[in-house]
Parts: structure tokens; sequence; C-alpha cells
């Protein structure tokens, strides 16, 4: 474990580490300039902005290249480091378009934050700059402008190292070189927009979010993303208008640096264009649409309630069945499951499987069949409650049967991941009275031919909860925004049903923070 | 003073083919090599004092010593890229004397353990290539490589492989991407190649006239070898000579040797009622030298270390009166800005940046400030990268404009050379 | 769609077999494909070689795109490359150019002559400096010690 000094400040390193892995070590207390680096990839050592002057060596070196050795005395702050890093800083801007006021990166631009801090001040390039091409339509998810581009090969390193999938080149060579794929074939690997996040200026730019928002108007909040039992860590990107973007967090046990495309568009069911915003109660039948009542999502709840009652008044708790999905957070479950088994008093309880063909299936990286963020946390509460082995097809013949009658759904929030819906919903058919729990409005269920209490519920980003991933581990998360105030949770319609007090959960404004540069953040402030 | 002990066969063409160069005591060295005890050999190399001969100088037998002995397959790669504007000496030796090359290799991949070797040579070397692919093949039938080689049990594969046009892979880990089949980037070091280089393996490059010299090392012994030149320069070197100057060609002589009676001896002097104005001495890369500071050079590393300069590749350009200097130094900024590989941004940004200067200025479109903005920029070049072409950009740049400022100051000022009067030419400009 | 010729598929198999790593064999195959495509890569080319060889197209672009040797676009029949730098900058190569290009009505480096015989390039150091200028045609040994009058009927002997 060799120990070596960084600007004055002693670290202990494991043996084998780079001087920046002592910088990250110091958790960027010390800055220290680099674009090229990246952590989870192989070490390109190109932007030569990393310079460090180390005691004994007249040159200088680059702290992402150099191992550190006992006793090892790292200075940043030098004058001649500096100076290197200045105009290394300007090498990177002189072909440089600087069309900020056009460019999505802007406000979380690495040639911006850092030119604050390294910045010539003074610019000598009175010469053509090289024109490169701009808008390249890179593939579905990407936007390529190489006259934006550093070429610190971040992106090329990613498909090459990561994906695997090679799309990626530099082409050409001294200040011709550019990046691009084959004959500008997309680049549509199921993980292309990292190569956005990881892309340290605005040369990579996500279709998706372009010219949508300022990232300065934007706040951020950690969440995970719920598009698969993987569970990767994300930044949510939000304001009162809404959500508008997911970037991954690190997360060394779940997702590292990464999360999928897939992930990308699951915040789009959360926004309000895709909610359910209040009760809706309809019955069926030729005139089904006619008769639609309205109400308040408590007031849904409630009339949930009184139809469990009226099954527990006729002495028959078990016509009342409850069908879970893998959408809803750990604590939900018990709520929901204890409350049907205590206080409802029917053991009639099934777990909604939504693709089984593809549930087990996973793409090497993230991406995992089961896209559920908690069936492990339902399966866990209903080992606990001991109705595990409810099958799928006691549901089947309860309804057919006619001995369930009242069936109450914690349906999905994220439909896009239901294929089966429509066939599902023609099985609850089959029951007399549908209670149906989702975040998402659906004309599927709003064409539902029996009586049926839709009851709009939260998305995860707006209640707390804990998820358990397809490894066993839990994460807590937090809400970040509201979307839908009077929307429930699963724990809330539990209590309704059961009779208790409601204690409703704040529904939170959006606080958060100020947008982060995700860049910057992990090289410490600029 | 010609001292021809690489080259003395170089005008007979016998020496060409390998019945010749057997016939004039060819491959004589390898049998006696093979009887050798390898670390002796290594040894030899050592204190012979000989330096790569492909512009950096830095001891053969030290970068030899590198090799870890850790089992691993080791490769002995031979540098015949021969890039560096001016040079032209590796590709008169394997024309003339392509067996020479091959057995300085394998006496060397002996030394070294080594059983799998390339010779990289640059792709628009098609005539050499031809002949020393013929070489090889001669090589082969004989007995000379493959297995078993004059049945001393030792086993050596050769191969040629040609480049396709890229300065850079002159670099050795330029190369060595090269060579793995990928862009001629070069390689972060550490880890240098001795101990990672082609496919990770421990890797000795060196360059074709090193190699050469290595059969002459062990005819005549360290101490035969350093009968030539200094003590730190030891032995003869292969110099080629272009420019203003009546007989350019390759010389070899003695290093140490002085580059005034080099030029006006050997080379035949200026063309007449023409007055020397400069040298580069060491290829494009090595800064330039006035008529003074070229009278006081001796041609070995060390004199034209402390002029500032250096002998690199051994490529003497002549410069004479008639020449514009920034009309010279235009074709090498250009020359960088093409080679630059474009990986490091130092490198990339700052070729481009040179280039665009100097072109200006041969437009007529120069700033006032300009000739200070380049020694700025090509400062800032310098020791900012992976390998030292940025380096080798930057150092002509500020040694012409520091030197013969006054040619520049005029251009920005006049719109037109100090020495011709003509503004830019049609043929001046590179598309 | 181009592909190579039977000897051609045959020859880069062989290349692939040759080296330690089968991409050491981009760079042969990819002057096979030149030879046998009029002096040019083309596009459908790289997508040939990269089903051939199992490489990304990607890799394979990366090195045709860095070295000079290889065309991206049609050529002359004779690719004429003229050294300019240093020496041959001296001793009158740009010029040369400029007077071979305008012998064959040629505007632009890389222009094909309307009787599709010629193009033109500025080439860096050939390596040939004692015997300034010198130009390469194609892929053939250097012609050396030019004047124009040399270079002109050098290519006017050219068929």
């Amino acid at each position: 474990m060799p120990k070596c000094t960084i600007n004055g400040q002693e670290v202990e390193v494991k043996a084998g580490a780079t001087i920046m892995d002592a910088f990250y070590q110091l958790g960027m207390k010390e800055k220290i300039a680099h674009y090229c680096y990246h952590p989870s990839l192989s070490i390109a050592g190109v932007c030569r902005l990393c310079m460090v002057e180390i005691e004994g060596n007249p040159r200088l070196q680059i702290a992402c290249n150099t191992v550190v050795t006992e006793g090892m005395k790292v200075d940043n702050n030098s004058a001649k480091v500096n100076e290197a890093v200045k105009w290394g800083m300007d090498f990177h801007l002189i072909n440089h378009p600087l069309d900020c006021p056009i460019c999505d990166q802007a406000g979380e631009c690495g040639l911006q934050d850092q030119y604050m801090a390294y910045g010539k001040y003074e610019p000598e390039m009175a010469e053509r700059k090289v024109k490169k091409r701009k808008v390249v339509d890179l593939g579905p998810r990407v936007v390529l402008d190489s006259e934006r581009c550093v070429l610190c090969s971040r992106c090329v390193r990613f498909t090459e190292e990561v994906t695997k999938t090679n799309e990626l080149g530099i082409f050409n060579r001294g200040d011709r070189s550019e990046i691009g794929t084959f004959e500008d074939r997309p680049l549509d690997n199921h993980y292309s927009v990292n190569t956005v996040d990881i892309c340290p200026v605005g040369a990579l730019t996500s279709k998706d979010f372009r010219f949508r928002q300022r990232v300065w108007l934007l706040k951020n909040a950690e969440s995970i993303c719920t598009g698969c039992s993987t569970g990767c860590n994300v930044n949510v990107f939000f304001n009162k208008e809404g959500v508008f973007r997911l970037k991954p967090l690190y997360n060394e046990k779940v997702n590292g640096y990464w999360m999928c495309d897939t992930g990308r568009d699951t915040y789009k069911p959360i926004n309000r264009d895709a909610r359910l915003l209040d009760a809706r109660l309809s019955f069926g039948g030729d005139k089904a649409q006619a008769k639609v009542e309205y109400m308040i999502p408590l007031m849904g709840a409630k009339k949930a309630a009184e139809w469990v009652r009226e099954a527990k008044a006729a002495n028959n708790a078990k016509s009342v069945a409850l069908v879970l999905t893998g959408q809803y957070s750990s604590e939900e479950y018990e709520s929901i499951v204890s409350t049907f088994k205590a206080d409802v008093g029917t053991d009639q309880i099934f777990h909604w499987v939504n693709n089984p063909e593809s549930f087990e299936s996973f793409d090497g990286l993230l991406f995992r069949g089961d896209r559920n963020p908690n069936t492990k946390g339902l399966l866990q509460t209903l080992q606990k409650h001991g109705v595990m082995d409810n099958t799928w097809k006691d549901l089947v013949a309860g309804l057919e049967s006619g001995t369930i009658q009242t069936l109450v759904v914690a349906g999905p929030l994220d439909f896009s991941v239901f294929p089966d819906l429509q066939e599902k919903l023609a099985l609850f058919a089959k029951a007399k009275r549908l209670v149906w729990l989702s975040s998402g409005k659906s004309e599927l269920v709003d064409a539902s031919s029996i009586t049926t209490v839709q009851i709009p519920m939260r998305t995860h980003v707006e209640k707390h909860g804990t998820y358990v991933n397809h490894s066993g581990i839990a994460q807590s998360v937090k809400p970040a925004l509201s979307v839908v105030a009077k929307a429930m949770t699963l724990s809330e319609v539990a209590d309704v049903i059961a009779g208790r007090n409601v204690k409703r959960e704040e529904a939170s404004s959006p606080i958060g923070k100020r947008a982060q540069n995700e860049f910057t953040t992990q090289r410490g402030a600029l | 003073m010609e001292s021809k002990i690489l080259s003395e066969h170089y005008d007979n063409p016998e020496f060409r083919g390998l019945a010749g160069y057997k016939r004039l005591g060819g491959y004589e060295m390898l049998a006696k090599a093979l009887k050798m005890d390898r670390q002796k050999i290594i040894d030899e190399v050592k204190a012979s004092g000989l330096r790569g001969r492909g512009g950096a100088g830095f001891p053969t037998g030290v970068k030899w010593g590198f090799l870890p002995n850790n089992g691993e397959p080791r490769y002995l790669l031979c540098n015949a890229d021969e890039s560096e504007p001016g040079t032209f000496k590796d590709r008169k030796m394997i024309e003339r004397a392509p067996h020479q090359l091959i057995e300085g290799m394998i006496i060397s991949a002996f030394a070294l353990g080594v059983h799998k070797s390339y010779v990289y040579m640059r792709g628009e070397y098609v005539g050499p290539g031809k002949i020393l692919r013929q070489a090889i093949d001669e090589a082969y039938a004989a007995g000379l490589l493959g297995k078993n080689i004059l049945g001393s049990g030792y086993d050596l594969d050769l191969d040629l492989y040609m480049g396709a046009g890229a300065y850079i892979c002159g670099e050795e880990t330029g190369m060595i991407s090269s060579l793995e089949g990928l862009k001629g980037q070069p390689k972060l070091k550490p880890p240098f190649p001795a101990v990672q280089g082609y496919l990770r393996k421990p890797t000795i490059v060196n360059n074709v006239e090193t190699l050469a010299a290595v059969v002459t090392i062990i005819r005549d012994g360290a101490a035969g070898y350093r009968k030539y030149g200094t003590e730190k320069s030891a032995g003869t070197k292969l110099f080629s000579v272009s420019g203003n100057i009546n007989k350019p060609g390759t010389y070899e002589v003695p290093l140490g040797y002085p580059l005034k009676d080099f030029i006006e001896n050997e080379c035949g002097g200026l063309k007449p009622g023409r007055k020397l104005k400069a040298v580069v001495p060491g290829g494009s890369s090595a800064p330039v030298l006035t008529v003074d500071e070229a009278n006081r050079a001796t041609l070995d590393y060390e004199s034209l270390a402390s002029l500032g300069s250096m002998l690199g590749s051994g490529a003497i350009i002549v410069i004479d009166d008639s020449n514009c200097m920034v009309d010279v130094l235009s074709t090498i900024t250009h020359f960088y800005w093409h080679e630059s590989c474009g990986q490091c941004t130092p490198c990339r940004e700052g070729t481009g940046w040179l280039h665009k200067i100097v072109d200006s200025i041969i437009h007529g479109q120069g700033n006032p400030g300009d000739v200070d903005l380049l020694v700025k920029v090509a400062d800032q070049m310098k020791g900012r990268t992976i390998c030292a072409l940025s380096d080798a950009a930057a150092l002509p740049v500020i040694s012409f404009v520091t030197k013969f400022r006054d040619e520049f100051e005029f251009f920005i000022k006049e719109g037109r050379s100090k020495v011709t009067g003509k503004g830019p030419t049609h043929a001046q400009m590179h598309h | 769609m181009f592909q190579l010729s039977e000897e051609g598929k045959e020859f880069v198999k062989k290349q692939l077999a040759r080296y330690e790593q089968k991409e050491s064999a981009i760079i042969p195959s990819l002057y096979r494909v030149q030879d046998e495509n009029n002096g040019w890569v083309s596009p459908e080319a790289v997508d040939h070689l990269s089903q051939l060889m199992d490489i990304p197209t990607a890799r394979i672009q990366e090195v045709l795109k860095f070295y000079t040797m290889f065309n991206t676009e049609p050529r002359g029949k004779y690719h004429v490359q003229v050294c300019t730098t240093l020496s041959c900058g001296m001793l009158g190569g740009r010029e040369l150019c400029s007077t071979l290009m305008k012998e064959h009505g040629v505007h632009k480096h890389g222009e094909v002559s309307k009787d599709g015989k010629f193009s033109f390039s500025h080439v860096e150091c050939l390596g040939s400096c004692d015997t300034a200028p010198v130009m390469q045609i194609n892929r053939e040994p250097y012609l050396e010690s030019l004047t124009e009058e040399k270079a002109l009927k050098i290519l006017k002997d050219l068929k």
C-alpha cells in the first residue's frame, strides 16, 4: 500500500493505483482536469489535461497513466502544471465552434466548466476553424456534432469495451479526425445513450432530450430505474412540468456507471400526460362509457372498501382476491397483503407475471427479462404471509367457477411492460367487480365490461419505498417530485380498505437541488 | 574520410544476392554468433556503445537489457518505416545489402531469445520491399531462417510487413499498433515495449541500420567498433544527404566528423555561385542550424545537442541562399499537420495551428504577432504528448522563426518573400 | 456489390492465418481490395471484408482512413503521387505536380482526368530525397530525379 502526497495531502492507495485513482480517493477535494479518463473504461491518455508535477521528475506526467510509488510527491497546482493545463484547454477550444447558445450540453459541459478554472482567457487563434460534420443522425437515440467533439474517445471505448458492439470509430487523422460509425450506420445498441452521458462535451446529445430544457432549469434527485429487476441507480431530472430525463448514477454493486436505453424511457409514464388523474367508476355493459362517475382518489378507495365490506358482511371474504404486480414497493406489499390476510380475511392473493416467456432472460449487462422493479420484494412478502403457493391457475379457476367475485388488482405503473394487459383484463372481467389500481390511464381498462373502480396511484418518484432487485439488494427510494398529488400509495388504499385512519404521505413539491453536472460531480466541485 | 564498415560493398551489385553476399563474407558472423553465449553478444553490443540509428539514439545494448526474463514469447521488430523527411539511408541499405539486415536480425534475435521477428517497412517502399522479400525467401531456402538455423538448433521466423502510408508508424509503439492491425497510433508508455510491446509481449524494436551494425560488432568486437566515432557516439553512421548539394546520397562516416568538411568534401559542396544558408542536420524534426552553427558542428550526438539540435536519423538537408525559409518551413509544418495521428490534443490541434499560421504568412495574410505566436504555440506542444511527434513538429518551427526571424517578419509585413521577392505561388498552395 | 475474386478471398484467408492477431490482416487485405477495385476501396468492399474477416466495419474503416496509401474515392488508372516535402519541395516537387496536373486538365488533387487515366496528389516525404524530386505511380517503385520533361514523358508513355 504505497503512500503518496497529493498537493501536500497524504493518501495511501492500493498497489498499482494511479495518481488519478489517488485524486478520486481524496474524493476530489483536490481537483484535476480531465476528459478522456473514465473510471470504468481503459486508459487512453489523450486529452493531456490531467498533468501533474512529480517531485524529481522534470517532465510533467499524466495522472491517469502514472502509477503511484512509495513516497511520491504529486503537485498539480504548480505554475508549470497550470500553464500546461491552460494551454491544454486552449488546444481543445481552438477548433471548437463555441455554439453554446444552441448546444444542449451547455450548463453541464466539461469545456465550460473547466474553462472557468483553467481557461487562458486570451484567445489567440486567428485562423479558420476546421469544419466538421454537424447534426449527424447517429441512430435512434443519439445525434453527433463533430465540431464540438474533443476526440476523448470515451464513446469509442464504450462501444469496444462495454457493449462490445464496436459501432464507433475515430476516422482520419490529425485535426481531420472524426468520430462516427461506418457509413453512418445507426448506433443502435441497447446502451447507446450512455455515450451521451460520458461525452464530456456536446458532441453526442440525446434525441429524446435535445432542445427540450436547459439543464439549469432542471432539478435532480436520486432514484432507481423501474424498467426491470436490475434497479439501476438513476438521477431523475425534472421541473414543475415533469420529468425530462434519467441518467445513471454510479453504484458498483448494481449498475456501475451505466443504464440501458429502455430504462431511459421509464420517466415517460411518470409524467402527467400518461397519468390517471381521478378515481373513475364505470359499470360495464353497453352503456359503460355513458355512466362513468369521477371522484377524488380517496373516494375511489372508499368505494373499494365498501365492496370488500359487502363481501365480508355476506360472510364471503374469500370471494375477494388480490392480484399484485411487481411494480410496487416492499412496504406497500406488506401493508396490502397483511390487510387482506388480517382485515379482509382472505388468502386469495396472486402474483401477476407480466411476461412469463422472457421473465428469466438477461442481456449479459444490465437488462433483465423481469420488467418489474420489485418482484423479489413481492415474493418475499408473499412468502412471509404464507400465500406463496397460490398459483395463477387457482385464480383462473376461482374466477371461472365464480368463487372469486371482487378483484383488487395492483396493476402496472408502466403499461409498456405489460404485453398481456388485454388478455388479463379479459380474465379479470369474469369477476363481478374490479378495483384497478394504477398510476396510468388506459383505454383498455376504461372499456372494462364489469363494474370497475380505477384508483390513481403514485409512481416510485412520488413516494418512499424499498425495492429489492434481482440479486436481493434492497434499495430505498425517496420521493423526488409530485406529479399527481392526489394519487395514492398502495399502503393508503390498504388503510382505507381496513378502515384505518389514512396517513397521507406528504405530496412532495419539486424541491430537489439545482441540476448538477454529473461530470463535475464525479470530479469534484468546480 | 569515409569509413565504410557497413557500406563497404554497397556499390557491388553482387552483394545484393545471397550467393554474392556469402562470397563477400556474409553470414560468417551469424555462424560465429550462433556459437557464442547469448549474454556475450548482448554484452558486446552494450560495450560497443552502439546507439539506435533510427533517430532517438538510445543505447541499443541498454534497450536489449530491458527485456524481462519471464519465459514469455518475445519479439524483435525491425523498424524500416523510414519516414523522417530527408532520410533514405535504410532504403539504400535494404536495396543494396538486404542480407546484411537479415544477418543482423538473426544474430540479434538469437541473442535476445526471439523466435519470431518482423521487418515493418513503410508501404511506399515497394521496390525495397520486393528486394527484401526475395532475400528473406533466399535465406529460408538456404536454411538461414526457419528451423534449426545452420544446425545450431535455433529457430527463427522472419516476415516482412508492409505499412500503408503513415509517418507515425516509425514511432516504435505506433509501429506496433500498425503491425497489430490497428491505426498506427502510439501507445501510452509505460508499459514500454520491452515489457509489453507487440501483442503486449516483450518486444525490442530496432532500426535497420542498428541491426545491420550488430554484424560489424560481432566481426570487429566492441573495441573494433569503438575505433570509430567518439566516446559517447561510437562507430560509424550512414548519413542521408539531400537538398542544395552537388552530390546528394548516402554516406558512411565515423561519428564526430565535422559537418563543414562533410558537406564540402564528401558531398561535393554547393552549386556554383550559391552560399550555404542553413543545414537541417538530423531529419526535419531536428532544429535547423545557421551557417555559423553548421561550421562548428561535428556529426555526433553531443555536438549537435550542444548546438540545440540533434543527430536524429542522420538526414542532412542542405539549404542554400536561394531558398525562402518561410517556404521551406511551410513544407515542414504541412508535413507534421498531415502526419499527426490525432490522438493527443496538443499535437492534433497544435500541428494544425502551426500549419495554418505559416500557411497564412505564405499567402500574404500573416498577422504582426505571428512569429511570437508560433513560438508560443510550439513551446506548449513540447513534452505534452504520448509520443515525440508533437515535439518534432514544434522544434523546427521554433528554430526557423527565431534564427530566420527577419525573413518571417518581412513576409508578414510585405506579403512577399524577402529572398525571392515573390508572393505565394500556386504550386506552394497545398490542396 | 464488390466481391473479391476467388484468389483474392483465398489471399485474405491466408493473411488471417499468417499473423498472430487477425486484425494484422486488414492492411494486406485492403491492398488486395484496392488492387482488384481499380485503385480504391469502396464502402461495399469494407462490408465485404468485414464479413470475410469477421472484423467490425468500424475497425476496418479506421485503418482504411488512417493510411494514405489507401484511396477511399475512385482514382485515375494511374494515381500520380508527387513528393513535396522538404528536399523535394525545395527542388521543384510542387511545381512539378502543378505542371502535370495542368497538362492533364486536372485542377484538384484526387480529381480524375477526363480520360480516366490520371489523378494526382501531393505526398509527404517518400524517402528518396537524394533523387528529388520524386514521384510514385500507384504502388510501383519510385520515379526519381525528375524534371518536368522527364515526368511528362513518363506519363505520356503510359498506356
